[in-house]
């Protein structure tokens, strides 16, 4: 046996074991969806054939609608919050001198919070009697129905995840800011460019990679949002706070529509991916250092 | 002027970090408070255990077992990242390095499973484990996550970096492939084992929406699926709620601490 043939067996059989794997635990979920998305099952019995009826119904649900505008009005609260917080975290740790690591741990170890476990301490620090309304009634004698109005919970949704992820995002736009060389901003101040200038003429086109990055991942993170609203305010209030995910886990699980919801979940990841496509196209620009 | 100007920007950077890192503070504190003063003082008068006396006692008595969710999800945590790691690493090896027929195809097929979010596998992964009749064993949690397209496409650009000198020389010292891949590409390639790791073992701690959906036992429920079922019941215990929630967190914001460094590298390189 020559060397390269014995190369390719060793090479072949390991590949092989990848792919077995796959074939069952990725190929066989991926045909059912197909076979989900198309049949109307509940879980029992054989599926029978039901055409693009699932996908029909899906435009027809009120709820799919209810759902898709509280994920824009998600989206419209969280992805200018999260992207300035994160673009001024990136600036303030590239001018800082002393504490940095002390600034960029203390940032980053809300995003490795548990989903589990901050929606509870969150859900306790905004309800009625938490600290955060104990100190407006204190000072300001306010207090905020932060999770109990219709109008609030989302943004305070949209706050807690952002406490999470500004952190996370600013890294990757700090990683794009370390790239940038010195020699351009010089050369701008040279000729007469203040720092609002130098900041959307080199700054911002040219970490426009790390910027589409932190936009494609909090898209993607506002289409799978579950953990937070089915802990905290389990859709409510008035549906306000009901997500994809939620809708999904719920008419799958609770109301046992799996074919339903496997319909919804392929249209979800749909419009996820038309939405990037059009971010894409809108913000993402060459990049090159002359 | 300008040493006032950095003393007040340092301040505030401080300030706005310390207020990030609340939260984890109030929580912790809170933890040990008594149930009078959690939401009526900051500092506490005295201490106390009774939180967490509840969670590592009491809660068996109510069919909560918090202890053995702990360990269900130490258990499951660890084998999925062994299991990632280890076969991420030997994966790789021959479609980074060996000449072989078909494997752009392969690589191909990888970045395509990627392509696909996570959400769209739920339901059809759940006919799968339905079907094989594991709902509500720990194989559930488990082997659906055994190997990650996510995982090999990681080690696949870090092997690719490694020259092909350092293979050559161990074959002439008539090394076999698993020797090649765990005493020569993995030594070199060890910060991207890390960082597959970290991610894998966080990701898994932290799973909640699988958990929650295949198992329905309390006994072989993960941490973080008995916390949520004992919030959606026992919601007016703040106290034991916490003290769970801390439970949950220490072990990622320990493994976080301790491997901080490839986090940060980490996520510079997942936006390459």
């Amino acid at each position: 046996m020559t060397l390269r043939k014995r190369e390719s067996l060793t090479g072949w059989g390991i590949t092989s074991t990848y792919l077995a794997y796959m074939a069952v635990f990725w190929g066989y979920p991926f045909v059912w969806m197909f076979i989900l998305a198309f049949t109307k099952w509940r879980f029992f019995g054989s599926p029978k054939f039901y055409g693009f009826r699932n996908f029909i119904r899906v435009f027809r649900d009120p709820m799919f609608w209810t759902v898709f505008t509280n994920t824009l009005t998600f989206m419209m609260y969280f992805l200018p919050m999260v992207l300035t917080g994160a673009m001024i975290f990136a600036l303030a740790v590239k001018r800082m001198k002393y504490l940095k690591t002390f600034v960029t741990l203390s940032f980053l170890v809300a995003y490795i919070s548990s989903g589990v476990a901050y929606s509870i301490v969150f859900m306790n620090i905004f309800s009625d009697v938490g600290p955060i309304n104990h100190f407006l009634y204190k000072h300001f004698g306010i207090t905020i129905p932060w999770l109990t109005s219709p109008q609030l919970a989302m943004l305070t949704i949209a706050l807690m995840v952002t406490w999470k992820f500004i952190g996370y995002y600013g890294l990757i736009l700090y990683s794009g800011l370390q790239a940038i060389p010195k020699s351009l901003y010089e050369a701008a101040e040279l000729d007469g460019a203040n720092n609002w200038i130098k900041f959307w003429k080199i700054t911002v086109p040219l970490i426009n990679p790390a910027i589409v990055t932190v936009l494609v991942l909090s898209i993607n993170l506002s289409f799978g949002i579950f953990t937070e609203p089915y802990m905290i305010t389990g859709g409510g209030p008035m549906n306000k706070t009901m997500t994809f995910m939620m809708y999904m886990y719920e008419t799958a699980f609770q109301r046992i529509r799996p074919s339903y919801a496997t319909a919804f979940a392929i249209v979800t990841a749909l419009i996820n991916y038309g939405l990037i496509i059009v971010v894409r196209k809108a913000v993402e620009r060459e990049v090159s250092v002359v | 002027m300008k040493k006032a100007k950095e003393v007040i920007f340092h301040s505030v950077m401080i300030f706005l970090a310390i207020l990030w890192i609340y939260p984890y503070f109030w929580m912790f504190l809170t933890s040990f408070k008594l149930p009078e003063e959690m939401f009526t003082r900051f500092w506490p008068t005295r201490l106390t255990l009774e939180h967490y006396n509840f969670i590592f006692h009491m809660s068996k008595k109510l069919q909560r077992p918090f202890v053995r969710a702990f360990l269900n999800s130490v258990f499951i945590s660890t084998i999925v990242t062994f299991s990632v790691i280890i076969t991420a690493a030997i994966i790789a090896y021959p479609l980074a390095k060996l000449r072989i027929k078909g494997r752009n195809a392969v690589f191909n097929f990888i970045i395509f499973q990627m392509l696909f979010p996570g959400f769209m596998f739920i339901i059809p992964l759940f006919v799968l484990v339905k079907n094989l009749g594991l709902l509500n064993t720990y194989r559930a949690m488990i082997l659906p996550y055994l190997m990650s397209a996510w995982a090999v496409f990681m080690m696949i650009q870090s092997y690719k970096s490694i020259p092909k000198d350092y293979i050559e020389a161990a074959k002439i010292d008539g090394a076999n492939v698993l020797w090649i891949i765990f005493k020569v590409m993995v030594p070199l390639a060890r910060g991207t084992v890390a960082i597959v790791g970290l991610f894998t073992f966080n990701g898994i701690w932290d799973n909640f929406m699988w958990p929650l959906i295949v198992v329905k036992d309390y006994n072989k429920m993960p941490l973080s699926v008995l916390l949520a079922t004992f919030n959606h019941e026992y919601a007016s215990y703040v106290g034991p709620l916490l003290a769970g929630a801390v439970l949950q967190t220490i072990p990622m914001v320990l493994i976080f601490v301790i491997f901080r460094k490839h986090f940060l590298q980490g996520i510079s390189m997942s936006f390459k």
